[in-house]
């Protein structure tokens, strides 16, 4: 029962990591149309400047609250200098932020050298549940991914700036008709998007500590995972990132861990194969 | 001159015969570039091919070494450039038909004992057509065509698969790949690093470099440039288009495959980074450089990033992956269709397809004619 219980919460805090990190992805690929290489390294950078912010002597908070900023702010100048040429063209897209995301990645690893550097955890040890123990910064995240999750929700479906936005993405000649600065909406979607993997990083550089690729090990799993939900919609990636993260998490406790991690990729790309439009189709929020 | 004139009349019936002038001195113009334009992409096949062959006499052995690695890298260019820049398929999973070749012939010769060249050559490559044709034939056949981005995050997604199970499979030796594979033979001839093993892989380039120009100038490389430049009216014209795109992809696997098989053999060790992701996208970023869509692009893109790199790596290897990044944005944002553009005018990189006309004024108007929009 207590070993059943910790299986469930490893795979529920492991799902949760992945949605952290696909909820940006996926804004950014449903809301912009890009598949955005760079976002592995903005959870890269969000994770480093956390770490900075430790190696400083500053609470590890403080660090925490700042990535999501700075990672947000460098997307928006980002996409004003260079995002902003690949909207017509979604390989030309894949290629160019392939190209920014190599030259973040290799910077930090100017920086960091090849090292695994470990922040510690801002809430430590660990929350008692009679004879099961859970750490408590892996429930933090739970926590604060599913306000993260709600917080982007209600952004999406109840603000002015929401509806904005997705007007912009259905039809953006009618919004800039409307009055709608489009620039400016991807510029902010941009900049939100990759403000939320300067959070995901922050929140998740305690767990894996710091090094170079941490960004990439994510990548492939996002896209994955917003192929597999489905893009046009918020809450399509979502639902693929729960189904992903929760599989590579799941798997690995049946089977040898080889098989799994193979196994998951294939199940993917076979189910994205034959639903194209994935989980849950159609745009809105 | 008069019957030039004769021919613009006819073609023209009915107009105003300084629009024929017009039209006439516009064809001479355009005969001149044509002329003119024909001369730049042989001139530099020739320069590259002249400066491949001298390479060893001039350089150094361990250099001789590093080049024969750059020219086996630049066949594996070579076969990306096939998908990509003639049939439009974006793969990013090539370094899957490279590594996995790599690893059939590295356990041909650990398990079986089989190092003839003419065995495991031709065992590589097939191994490459085989990948290619599942992988491929998955990603891009059934009822509804793929979209760009599928097929492009499918191939990345198989590429890191295969990373993953290369690593983690005891039997293909895990994180340390199969170390010191046996030298290929020729009956008791070892092909070891060097002189001989650069000219074999040279001449193996040079070879495949002619077929697949032959390939891409043939009524299947107008049928495969139609699809790069709009898909959706190629298959209105009657074309199977997903069948072209397998098919290329295929033949791009298998010559990956080649590439493949060579390069375990040369560097004596295969590991898992030969399937993964960073080889996959290295590719991109050679033919990226060197331009996409001619063949030559290919190998002088490898060539430049490569040598560059070599030669960079002694002092700023911290930062040159850096400016490598840099370049490639620049390239992407300003010169889409590569370095070579530089020197190569947009007519000829699209090239002509069919036989060539034999020069006579009537024909290069012909020509005109249909090439204008």
């Amino acid at each position: 029962m207590a070993n059943a219980f910790v299986a469930a919460f490893e795979i529920l805090s492991f799902g949760a990591i992945i949605v952290l990190i696909v909820l940006g992805l996926g804004i950014i690929a449903s809301m912009m149309g890009i598949f955005n290489f760079a976002q592995g390294e903005f959870v890269l950078l969000g994770a480093y400047i956390t770490y900075l912010a430790y190696a400083k002597g500053l609470p590890i908070w403080a660090g925490m609250v700042a990535a999501p900023f700075v990672v947000g702010a460098l997307g928006f100048v980002l996409e004003a200098l260079i995002i902003r040429r690949f909207y017509a063209a979604p390989i030309v897209a894949m290629l160019g932020t392939y190209a920014l995301g190599l030259i973040i990645r290799e910077a930090v690893r100017g920086l960091i050298g090849g090292f695994y550097l470990t922040v510690p955890e801002p809430i430590g040890g660990s929350i008692d549940i009679g004879a099961m123990h859970i750490s408590a910064w892996r429930f933090t995240i739970i926590v604060i991914t599913l306000l993260v999750m709600a917080g982007c929700y209600l952004l999406l479906s109840r603000t002015s700036f929401g509806l904005r936005m997705r007007a912009t993405l259905e039809n953006p000649s009618l919004a800039r008709a409307s009055g709608i600065s489009t620039p400016l909406m991807y510029g902010a979607t941009f900049a939100f998007g990759s403000a939320l993997a300067g959070l995901a990083g922050a929140l998740i550089v305690p767990v894996f500590s710091l090094y170079a690729d941490l960004g990439l090990r994510f990548l492939i799993q996002g896209f994955v995972a917003v192929m597999v939900g489905g893009v046009g919609s918020f809450i399509g990636p979502v639902a693929g990132a729960g189904v992903i993260g929760t599989l590579s998490a799941a798997l690995p406790w049946v089977m040898a861990p080889v098989v799994a991690d193979v196994l998951v990729f294939v199940l993917a790309i076979v189910f994205i194969k034959f639903r194209p439009q994935g989980l849950i189709a159609g745009k809105g929020v | 001159m008069p019957k030039s004139m004769s021919v613009v009349r006819e073609a023209i019936a009915g107009d105003e015969a300084d629009d024929a002038m017009v039209e006439r001195v516009a064809a001479g113009q355009a005969k001149e570039q044509v002329k003119a334009g024909r001369k730049v992409l042989p001139i530099v096949e020739g320069v590259v091919l002249v400066a491949a062959l001298l390479a060893p006499l001039v350089l150094q052995d361990y250099l001789t070494v590093f080049a024969t690695r750059v020219i086996i890298l630049a066949l594996f260019a070579l076969s990306f450039d096939l998908v990509w820049g003639y049939a439009g398929i974006m793969s990013f999973g090539q370094a899957l038909f490279f590594g996995s070749a790599g690893y059939g012939v590295a356990l041909l010769a650990r398990d079986l004992d089989i190092t003839n060249i003419f065995l495991v050559l031709p065992a590589g490559t097939l191994i490459g057509l085989t990948f290619a044709l599942l992988l491929g034939g998955f990603l891009l056949l059934g009822r509804h065509p793929s979209s760009v981005i599928f097929v492009s995050l499918g191939t990345l997604t198989g590429s890191y698969a295969a990373d993953r199970l290369a690593r983690g499979w005891y039997y293909l030796g895990g994180q340390n790949g199969i170390p010191s594979i046996a030298p290929m033979s020729l009956g008791g001839y070892e092909f070891t690093e060097g002189p001989a093993f650069y000219y074999l892989v040279l001449g193996i380039l040079v070879v495949v470099y002619l077929l697949c120009r032959f390939l891409v100038r043939s009524q299947f490389g107008l049928a495969l440039a139609g699809l790069r430049e709009n898909e959706q009216r190629i298959a209105f014209f009657g074309y199977k288009a997903q069948h072209l795109k397998a098919i290329i992809f295929a033949i791009g696997g298998a010559i990956a495959g080649l590439a493949g098989s060579l390069y375990a053999f040369h560097e004596g060790f295969v590991w898992p980074n030969m399937v993964g992701v960073v080889v996959s996208t290295q590719v991109v970023l050679y033919v990226l450089f060197g331009g996409s869509g001619t063949l030559i692009g290919a190998v002088i893109g490898t060539v430049i990033v490569e040598g560059v790199s070599f030669w960079l790596s002694d002092n700023y290897r911290d930062i040159w992956p850096i400016i490598l990044g840099l370049l490639l944005l620049l390239v992407i944002l300003f010169r889409p269709l590569g370095l070579i553009s530089f020197v190569l005018g947009e007519r000829e990189r699209v090239g002509s397809f069919g036989a060539r006309p034999k020069g006579t004024e009537k024909e290069t108007e012909k020509e005109k004619r249909n090439a204008a929009p």
